[in-house]
């Protein structure tokens, strides 16, 4: 696999970054993952938004990494995905909104707000997305703490 | 005059499917719309992490019916990609294949819904009529209409034989016969055309401002393809042209479509006339290396996306799906607001809500496991749910 194009932009967001990477990885062909501490997280993104004209944002997905929770927004630059990836702790899970920069996120943050309690600040409005209006506040499906019981069958006594 | 909330579902709003939108209207024309998600959340990404990455398939397959094959490209190959391996040349030819065959049949489901939508139910089924042809074509290949089984991971499970291969080229005839035939249906028929122009209105900033994906960015003359941008399967070799229309609006919607459907096919040549020979899969451990992993495809409706996350055991730790629909619907709600000379009227909301192919279970996905109580304060387990059913006599 020739990683040229890949190694050349990894050396471009070094520079374009500087020590706020703290790790940057080519996955793949067309595909780098770049990370950043929580409070540069929305920094660094402006510049590389900035920098490269980029406008689409595929997703954020948020991962739960034991005690803290991952918040990785998906960009796309000339059809290579570019993931930052932040940790925040879970019990202060919070993090700078996306919207401004890319307002495609809106959606995604409210999903990741749904799911796995992480705050966004300055969002719009973060309202419950795909859960029902009547689930409670401080549960999140997606924590791993969070444990499906399976149903058992129920015999009369 | 003060403005009046129409409520248009969550009961099948347009497609079959529960959604729930709140439109605020000022007599007939609606002022702005508001859509309210998760009626079909199933807690596929959660369960997801309790079944093995063989299981999976299975339960990444069931997240759509009609776009089942974009959703196991993408799931076999991102575990493929944790693995660090190629699969087998071969395979890759046939995953294109059953791919371009799923978005004919998408396409095609579509036009006809489409043609529903707006009061033309001939072309519906006309449309579906044809559509069984293809239809025909998969359960030939893979012996199942709609759900295939056909991916695996390093691989697929089913060969192309070369009278399989000569059935399905008769078959592309076919299709491309008609298909052509709507391409001028669509393009002169004035029950079409009144019902489509102008209407649906995503400008090229609004789509790229929203992030919207698939068919309804390229109506709305952006190129992009994921097929192109970032090819995976066999799309580096297979040549096709990525569709894009200039109006912005429903009828550019219903173009795209129908000139994409005539690419498939093209495609679909293409992969049997150059269909390489050798295995058709490799035989990969039951458990990745640590490592995460992304991966996208152009499902039949736009940029589908999943990440993948390994610890080193049999079972995914986070597995994350993002389906096209997802990416649209706020570029849907856009398109449902009214602003200067553009007026929304409440008789075109089928359509424009039609006019994204939304798929509304692809979407949501993860569920409520427990309903939990009206009782906001605390939730009940699975002890006292039994218990409950067991004093209610239930």
């Amino acid at each position: 696999m020739n990683l040229e194009r890949e190694e050349k932009l990894t050396s471009e967001l070094r520079e374009l970054l500087g020590d706020r990477v703290s790790d940057i990885k080519v996955q793949r062909a067309r595909s780098i993952f770049v990370t950043v501490k929580a409070k540069d997280y929305k920094e660094s993104i402006r510049k590389v938004v900035e920098k490269y004209g980029l406008t689409h944002i595929s997703t954020i997905t948020g991962a739960d990494s034991g005690p803290t929770i991952d918040v990785m927004p998906h960009l796309s630059y000339a059809g290579t995905k570019i993931t930052f990836k932040a940790a925040v702790p879970k019990t202060a899970a919070e993090i700078d909104t996306l919207t401004d920069i890319l307002p495609g996120a809106v959606m995604y943050e409210r999903e990741v707000h749904d799911l796995l309690g992480v705050e966004f600040r300055g969002h719009p409005g973060l309202a419950r997305l795909v859960l029902s209006d009547d689930w409670p506040n401080d549960v999140y499906p997606l924590r791993k703490e969070y444990k499906v019981v399976r149903p058992e069958p129920i015999r009369k006594a | 005059m003060p403005e009046f909330s129409v409520i248009v579902g969550p009961q099948h709003p347009a497609l079959k499917e529960p959604e729930s939108f709140t439109f605020w209207v000022d007599g007939e024309d609606v002022v702005r719309a508001e859509v309210r998600i998760g009626y079909a959340h199933r807690g596929i990404e959660k369960a997801a992490e309790s079944r093995t990455y063989i299981q999976n398939i299975l339960l990444i397959e069931r997240i759509c019916g009609i776009c089942n094959v974009a959703h196991t490209i993408c799931y076999t190959q991102n575990v493929e990609y944790l693995y660090g391996r190629e699969i087998p040349r071969r395979a890759e030819y046939i995953r294109t294949i059953i791919e371009e065959l799923n978005r004919i049949h998408s396409h095609l489901l579509w036009v006809g819904i489409a043609g529903h939508e707006i009061g033309f139910d001939t072309l519906l089924m006309y449309v579906w009529r044809d559509r069984e042809v293809v239809m025909d074509l998969i359960e030939e290949m893979t012996g199942n209409r709609v759900s295939t089984a056909l991916m695996t991971v390093g691989g697929v499970t089913r060969d192309i034989t070369p009278e399989l291969a000569t059935r399905l080229r008769k078959g592309l005839d076919i299709l491309e016969e008609r298909t052509k035939y709507y391409e001028k249906i669509a393009a002169g028929e004035s029950t079409i055309l009144a019902r489509t122009k102008g209407i649906g209105i995503l400008t090229r900033d609004e789509a790229i401002r929203h992030c919207a994906v698939g068919p309804t960015l390229r109506a709305s003359g952006i190129k992009s393809d994921i097929r192109a941008d970032d090819p995976y399967a066999a799309h580096d070799e297979v040549p096709f042209d990525v569709i894009t229309s200039d109006t912005c609006d429903l009828f550019g919607r219903v173009v795209v479509r129908v000139y994409e459907t005539i690419e498939s096919i093209k495609q679909v040549r293409y992969c049997l006339d150059h269909l390489p020979n050798g295995p058709i899969r490799i035989r990969l451990p039951n458990t990745p290396p640590r490592g995460e992993s992304l991966s996208r495809v152009e499902a039949p409706r736009g940029e589908d996306i999943h990440y993948v996350r390994s610890d080193g055991s049999d079972r995914p730790a986070r597995y994350k799906v993002r389906a096209p629909t997802l990416g649209n619907l706020a570029g849907l709600v856009e398109m449902l607001t009214s602003k200067g000379n553009y007026k929304v009227h409440v008789a075109d909301i089928p359509i424009i809500l039609a006019g994204i192919d939304p798929c509304m279970c692809c979407m949501d996905r993860t569920a409520r496991f427990i309903e939990p109580s009206r009782n906001k304060e605390w939730v009940w387990t699975w002890d006292q749910l039994k218990r409950y059913k067991r004093r209610s006599g239930r």
